[in-house]
């Protein structure tokens, strides 16, 4: 094997890495837990990946893979079909639109970014959805949700973070 | 997508059992370091819960007994019984059960995936039953996996009965942990405690299976605790009852339809 092709391996690898680890990290999300808090609140996992890979891999982690990510996050529930795609692709629009104001700030800020665009995007999912099925959907436990996912992101943008620095280096 | 989706249009749903059949095996692989882990758990907190239930399993074995000879004999007076008034008995029961490998719950739906192997058995609509009652439907039917929809699920609509007092109603999901009972006669003497029971109307889910007890009787607001467990479902049984083998409905000319009507 030529060192190029075998560079040229590892790179496509990388490019890939951002993907796969949303998908890893959204069926993860969905292993049984056994306790009411993790079967009724379970942080929209998939919305945390696509915020810290649009922010901060725009070039490997473009609209096709975030719309990818949906269908399989909508695959996997039995939420409407598409509404997973439809809050991934308003996540997508906010970050990559916003994106500068997040440049060289400290993590708390991104964090608190984070935690708007969670709250305006599933906001916009839970009407969305509301409509689909006439009638309004439990606010509390979308609340509870919002909070969940906004205290999750630490852990995986940590693992992103290791992923991004460490995996990803040589392709830079 | 939602608008097609909204269609219920065959095609959206055999692609999406498709693709379940695709996504599953992948949770499949990583529930078994998850379930590993959770039984380790399990086993060193239930050491010490062992001797105390010990004691009360043998106090209710006792009673257990005394019921079992009770049950046999009201068996044979019933059979007798049905007998004398020529009736029908309802089709035997065969279960499948089934493995969970995904769960999800939050304000847009409450759904499990088990691992179903391709069993012919299991077919889209059937009941799906915990340890203790009714905790769902077979939503859609894959190669390997099936998804089921939970009671507690805004889809989940199933006719039930109040046990005490025959009360109809139906018990409708709403995407919280207990669903509500609606459709419910404005006279109707319900108190919390009752149990709820399918009714069997309409004829997916068969008569008298446990599905709840009621816990708040507010006019509008009927809520009722599934005695299914939902939190700990760690195999399911999926019953088919033989009542839902309906034929096919066969496509019909829409003008034919519009006919008919108008006669």
């Amino acid at each position: 094997m030529s060192d190029e092709f075998q560079e040229n391996l590892i790179a496509s690898i990388q490019r890939f890495l951002p993907f796969v680890t949303s998908v890893l990290w959204v069926l993860v999300s969905y292993l049984p837990l056994d306790t009411f808090t993790a079967n009724n609140l379970r942080p929209d996992v998939g919305l945390t990946c696509v915020f810290f890979w649009t922010l901060y891999r725009p070039d490997v982690f473009n609209l096709f893979s975030v719309y990818l990510l949906g269908l399989v996050v909508d695959i996997v529930t039995s939420a409407p079909f598409g509404s997973n795609v439809f809050s991934f692709l308003v996540m997508y629009l906010l970050v990559s639109n916003l994106a500068a104001y997040f440049t060289a700030k400290p993590f708390v800020v991104t964090w608190y970014g984070f935690a708007l665009f969670g709250l305006i995007t599933m906001l916009a999912r839970w009407l969305l959805v509301s409509v689909y099925y006439s009638q309004f959907l439990p606010l509390p436990m979308l609340m509870f949700s919002v909070l969940a996912t906004i205290a999750c992101y630490p852990v995986i943008g940590l693992v992103n973070a290791f992923i991004e620095n460490v995996l990803m280096k040589d392709e830079d | 997508m939602m608008l097609i989706n909204k269609t219920d249009t065959v095609i959206i749903e055999k692609t999406s059992s498709v693709a379940t059949d695709v996504v599953s095996p992948l949770i499949d692989v990583l529930v078994i370091p998850a379930r590993l882990l959770s039984s380790v758990y399990d086993y060193v907190h239930e050491l010490k819960r062992i001797r105390d239930d010990n004691a009360v399993l043998r106090e209710e074995n006792k009673k257990l007994v005394m019921m079992t000879g009770k049950a046999r004999a009201l068996e044979i007076e019933n059979r007798l019984l049905s007998g004398l008034l020529n009736y029908t008995p309802p089709p035997e029961a065969t279960f499948v059960t089934a493995r969970v490998i995904a769960e999800e719950g939050n304000a847009f739906s409450h759904s499990l995936i088990a691992y179903t192997a391709g069993n012919p058995n299991v077919k889209k609509g059937q009941v799906v039953l915990s340890e203790n009652g009714v905790i769902g439907r077979v939503e859609q039917v894959g190669q390997m996996y099936s998804k089921i929809i939970l009671i507690t699920d805004i889809n989940s609509k199933i006719p039930v009965v109040v046990e005490r007092t025959r009360v109809r109603g139906i018990l409708s999901g709403d995407n919280t942990s207990i669903p509500k009972l609606v459709f419910v006669p404005l006279d109707a003497k319900l108190a919390i405690g009752d149990r709820i029971v399918t009714s069997g109307v309409a004829g997916v889910f068969p008569p008298g299976l446990p599905v709840g007890k009621i816990v708040s009787t507010d006019k509008n607001d009927i809520k009722v605790k599934v005695l299914g467990n939902l939190d700990r479902v760690e195999y399911v049984r999926i019953v088919d009852y033989h009542i839902i083998d309906a034929p096919e409905p066969t496509q019909t000319d829409p003008s034919e339809v519009e006919a008919n009507s108008n006669e």
